[in-house]
């Protein structure tokens, strides 16, 4: 049992449980009422996982899987249909309107697209200070100065430069490093990076990932770190879990699951992620079939009409995450056999 | 009937665009082949000009832009100087093009038979319907769609379905050519890479030319026979994706290949970043467009343009690195065969 | 000590370049890429401040009080108000009664007729005129009395008379018979006409044409400014907010909004009563819903946008959002909506008055111009052509205006 030194820390920044999110299909009464039921789109299906202080943790998966949402409940964006967010120690879900704001501070957003983020009609000096002017406000004097130091720090240089300029008149690159700097000037714990390099040229993702990496250290950040690209979370992510429409199929150490995948859905996604060497060609085939209805899974495991190596419980009964190496689960009934 | 001439041969293509700062050259004096039956991979960042080619192999260039140089030989006849009905004909019989959105390049009102049928009918009046439909079924079972699939509409399949019906409207009038856009970026990854092993097929068993326009390099390694690397409107580097991967020569090839990411865990732990960003079109750098970024610039690349030339047997540069010229100082490397 | 990190953009040239490009090269920026818009606005500011000057200063453009009557009813324009001339034998060269002043001049008229005191009035202002400007010359001609204008005109003819007073009512009539006289204008001299024709009462239409600018742009801003400061607000929480409070409104905004404008304008116009601010109040009633539709439909859309979704995730509270990122971004399509909201203000307001709905029945107003001068349009077009040509006028400007707003607002035209 590991001595704690303050009472207040724990080890892990954010905890989810039994978390489960399920959008109506029909929006209103009448819909409901034409369709003879209601039907959910089960975005989010019963998913647990902590992150620990510190960490990079990747969530990866296709589309359907429910990264996004996950992503989304981790910060408070969305509320949860069922199961709990708990941020050090703070159940969100218990939180009222104010506090919640108030907790915004320590965890921050790095969206998808920059050139969407940003208000067009504020200046970027404008739309950065913000989170400064919402939760220090009393520190006014100090502000500019501040902002002018993000932004030197994710290499928008000459800051006094750039401060003036609007999204439109920068290129892509720069403008994720301005949403870089928007998230990181109020100090957060906690960042929740959905997709971040995905918009920006192939030869400036090296030098997005580089800054992402070293100010993490910088600013002893902890990282949610969405994905579909596996290759690009290789180089950020401690530790990874792999969703399957709405549920965890693996969760680990990267190197490990990346070398050593137990589930076969991992092992198919690894399998078909192209390498930039012409002589690894993948000579494996591809599970047939493609990423079912969110509306309607698949009983029992998710992944089972398409599974190699599925067998008559696979469709009867749901598995489980279960550890299978110490740090290493997946989801699988028959995962003991990659072991 | 092996045909050993090339099916498509760009010779100086530009395409000039009229924009608010000056006018713009998207292409500028691009030339290469496209192989009968080769799977040629177009690789470039965000405005390099690869879409742009694309589109004026079908010559779709709107206004502002258009080809204002070079030609296209498609089996020898250039297709810059076919009038309205020889362009119909072409597009969509000789060569077809694949789109990265397929929800919009679908008719929503339209089912899968009929979008195919209708294909069939423009081109080929004189088809009895009968053949069409048997055609049609027999490419759908090569493609792995199933049957039932026909009576679908667009919005009711997924989004790797409808780019295999992208590929079977350009298959079933018997294409030689087929421009795929960006056609896997907007699909996961496993269905991605189900596409790429679909695309092999057909190009095994037809002999269709296959030209992939991305922004991927780990795909064109997956899926190209040769590869051609563009950048800022030019084409920088061009030869067999083996030589390419092992020894590129452009600089820019060069940076840009180590700094993609990849998911073999003891491989590149570092990646390259390339310095700079790339140039606005409308006034690009004197001499060569990369000068700015390049490691290895000399004095005259930033007065003259150097031209492509063949550095070693089917490998091609755009690099004064591996030419003579009067005003160079600098040593020619040689770029070992 | 940190290092700080290695970062490869100095800021490219082409970059700095591009922020050269300020607000006047902006405008000379559109007209390259969007190819004639650039005299388009050139064109609807010469016109709007030209309306604007107009409205703001009438009294240095309008040359008579529009509501004094200031000659003849119904005169056409340019024509000379012809009151008592002066008839002289047809090869004379005299030209006004100054040539034929002296007393050894006879000027004839009807004895006992008007005619005689205008003479006699006119011959006095010369003389008064002569002797302001101290040359000593006097207007003495020797009166000639007849019985009648044809009496006088046969003298006239023979020549026994240098020159003949009466007033043109009379004489018109009589002049195809007597082909040896002819009218040289009038007896003052008087060459002064009005430029745009007077109306049935006397009233100068150019000086009822250019108040009447007054009167439409005051009603006409007011109420579009009345409107857009109510409906907007209305339209952002409305938008914002949702939920049941949204939907009331928005069905009583879409009841509004289906009346026909003018006949829920006289409605309004008629229970409140007359009063250019009850005018004002009705026309901006009636333009409220259009800008909560507008506004509120780009809320909608907006609110969903991701950059408030990051607002929202920084912890910016709800009033915030509202007015730092979706107003700014709501506003440029309502800017271009009001201009052409106070073209129609003032199409609205004509109306009203048309129909005698709101301000005062002698106010210089087009609409009431163009009331009144409906019954007119064949004898005298002027009375409707000049004010329903200044409606159209300034009705397009604003419309001008508004689209060309529509180019220079939008920030991507200094864009990469």
């Amino acid at each position: 049992m590991k001595t704690q030194l303050f009472s207040k820390e724990t080890e892990n920044l954010v905890e989810i449980q039994d978390l489960k999110k399920w959008f109506p299909v029909q929006k209103s009464f009448l819909d409901q009422l034409l369709a003879g039921r209601k039907d959910f789109v089960r975005a989010v299906d019963g998913v647990s996982f902590n992150i620990r202080r510190g960490e990079a943790f990747g969530l990866a998966g296709e589309s359907g899987s429910g990264k996004t949402t996950i992503g989304r409940l981790a910060i408070g964006l969305e509320t949860p249909t069922e199961g709990k967010v708990i941020f050090d120690g703070i159940d969100l879900g218990r939180q009222n309107e104010g506090e919640l704001r108030r907790l915004r501070r320590r965890m921050q957003v790095i969206f998808q697209d920059p050139m969407a983020s940003l208000n067009p009609r504020m200046t970027l000096g404008d739309s950065v200070v913000q989170g400064l002017k919402i939760h220090y406000p009393e520190a006014a004097e100090k502000h500019r100065d501040t902002l002018l130091e993000i932004f030197e720090r994710v290499g928008l240089t000459p800051a006094r430069y750039f401060i003036n300029k609007y999204p439109h008149q920068i290129s892509g690159g720069q403008r994720q490093r301005v949403v870089i700097a928007r998230a990181l000037i109020t100090r957060p714990e906690l960042v929740l990076a959905d997709e971040p390099i995905a918009m920006a040229d192939v030869s400036v993702r090296a030098l997005l990932l580089d800054l992402m990496v070293q100010l993490k250290q910088e600013f002893n950040l902890t990282y949610l770190f969405i994905t579909h690209d596996l290759a690009t979370a290789k180089y950020i992510c401690d530790r990874i879990g792999i969703l399957y429409l709405g549920r965890m199929a693996e969760i680990g150490d990267l190197k490990e699951v990346y070398s050593r995948p137990l589930h076969p859905y991992t092992q198919a996604l690894l399998t078909a992620v192209p390498v930039p060497d012409p002589h690894k060609r993948r000579t494996k085939s591809m599970p047939a079939g493609e990423i079912p209805n969110p509306i309607n899974p698949p009983s029992g495991c998710r992944f089972h009409p398409r599974c190699p190596i599925a067998q008559a419980v696979c469709a009867q009964q749901e598995p489980e995450l279960r550890e299978l190496r110490p740090g290493h689960q997946a989801a699988c009934h028959f995962a003991e056999q990659f072991l | 009937m092996n045909d050993t001439t090339p099916l498509v041969q760009i010779r100086d293509l530009t395409v000039t665009y009229k924009t608010r700062l000056g006018p713009t050259s998207a292409v500028d004096k691009v030339s290469f082949d496209i192989r009968r039956g080769e799977i040629l991979g177009l690789v470039g960042e965000s405005g390099c000009g690869k879409s742009t080619l694309g589109k004026a192999l079908l010559r779709m260039i709107t206004p502002p832009g258009r080809i204002s140089a070079g030609q296209i030989l498609f089996n020898g006849e250039d297709i810059l100087t076919f009038d309205e009905k020889r362009l119909r004909d072409y597009r969509g019989r000789q060569a077809s093009m694949i789109f990265q959105d397929p929800m919009t390049s679908l008719n929503p009102v339209q089912t899968v038979e009929q979008h195919l049928v209708e294909a069939v009918e423009v081109h080929e009046g004189q088809t009895q319907s009968a053949d069409i439909v048997r055609r049609i079924k027999t490419l759908m079972e090569r493609l792995g769609i199933m049957q039932s699939r026909l009576a679908s509409y667009p919005h009711q399949l997924s989004g790797g379905m409808r780019q295999r019906v992208m590929i079977s409207l350009g298959l079933v009038l018997n294409a030689g050519l087929i421009i795929a856009d960006e056609a896997t970026t907007s699909l996961d990854v496993i269905v991605e890479a189900k596409l790429v092993d679909q695309l092999r097929e057909i190009r095994d068993e037809y002999g269709v030319s296959i030209l992939a326009i991305t922004h991927n390099i780990a795909l064109v390694a997956e899926m190209a026979d040769r590869v051609a690397v563009m950048y800022a409107g030019n084409l920088v580097e061009l030869g067999e994706v083996n030589r390419i991967f092992d020894w590129p020569l452009h600089p820019y090839t060069q940076g840009l290949l180590a700094s993609v990411p990849t998911i073999e865990i003891h491989e590149r732990k570092e990646l390259f970043k390339m310095p700079g960003e790339p140039p606005n079109l409308a006034r690009p750098p004197a001499g060569c467009r990369f000068h700015p970024r390049c490691p290895a610039a000399m004095s005259i690349c930033s007065r003259h343009r150097p031209g492509l030339q063949e550095a070693a047997p089917g490998h091609w540069v755009h690099c004064w690195l591996y030419q003579d010229h009067p005003e160079k100082e600098e040593k020619t490397l040689k770029a070992a065969a | 000590m940190e290092e700080k990190p290695t970062t490869p953009d100095a800021v490219p040239q082409w970059q700095l370049d591009l922020d050269k490009v300020g607000f006047v090269r902006r405008l000379f920026l559109a007209r390259k890429w969007y190819g004639g818009d650039w005299w388009f606005v050139a064109v609807s500011a010469v016109l709007l401040l030209f309306i604007i000057l107009l409205g703001a200063a009438p009294q240095w453009f309008a040359p008579y009080d529009p509501r004094a009557e200031v000659g003849p009813a119904l005169l056409a324009p340019g024509e000379v108000p012809l009151g008592y001339v002066l008839v002289v034998p047809a090869g004379s060269t005299t030209t006004s009664i100054k040539d034929i002043g002296t007393n050894k001049n006879n000027i004839g008229f009807v004895v006992g007729s008007p005619a005689s005191q205008a003479l006699r009035k006119t011959t006095d202002e010369l003389n008064a005129a002569e002797k302001e400007a101290g040359t000593g010359i006097t207007y003495q001609p020797r009166p000639r009395r007849y019985e009648t204008n044809e009496l006088g005109l046969a003298d006239l003819a023979s020549g026994k008379i240098d020159g003949f007073v009466a007033s043109m009512e009379e004489l018109e009539p009589l002049l195809p018979n007597f082909p040896g006289v002819k009218v040289v204008g009038n007896l003052s001299g008087n060459t002064r006409t009005f430029t745009l024709g007077t109306n049935q009462l006397g009233q100068d239409v150019l000086s009822r044409v250019i108040w009447g600018t007054r009167i439409a742009l005051i009603v006409g801003l007011s109420s579009a400014i009345a409107a857009f400061l109510l409906g907007v607000p209305l339209g952002l929480i409305s938008g914002f907010v949702g939920g049941p409070f949204d939907r009331i409104l928005t069905m009583l905004m879409d009841s509004l909004y289906s009346f026909p404008g003018l006949i829920l304008a006289i409605a309004i116009a008629a229970v409140l009563g007359a009063g250019i601010g009850n005018v004002i109040v009705a026309i901006a009633v009636l333009y409220i819903p259009t800008y909560f539709r507008i506004v509120r439909g780009q809320t909608l859309s907006v609110k969903n946008d991701l950059y408030v979704e990051a607002a929202r995730s920084l912890g910016t509270p709800p009033w915030q959002i509202l007015t730092k990122y979706i107003l700014p971004n709501v506003i440029p399509s309502v800017v271009i909506i009001f201009s052409v909201n106070v073209a129609d203000a003032i199409l609205t307001e004509a109306g009203l008055s048309f129909l005698g709905l709101g301000l005062p029945p002698d106010t210089p107003d087009w609409g009431i111009d163009l009331a009144r001068g409906q019954d007119y349009i064949r004898r005298a077009w002027w009375l409707i052509t000049y004010p329903g040509l200044m409606v159209s006028l300034v009705t397009l400007s604003f419309s001008m205006l508004g689209e060309s707003l529509a180019e220079i607002l939008n920030p991507r035209l200094a864009e990469l």
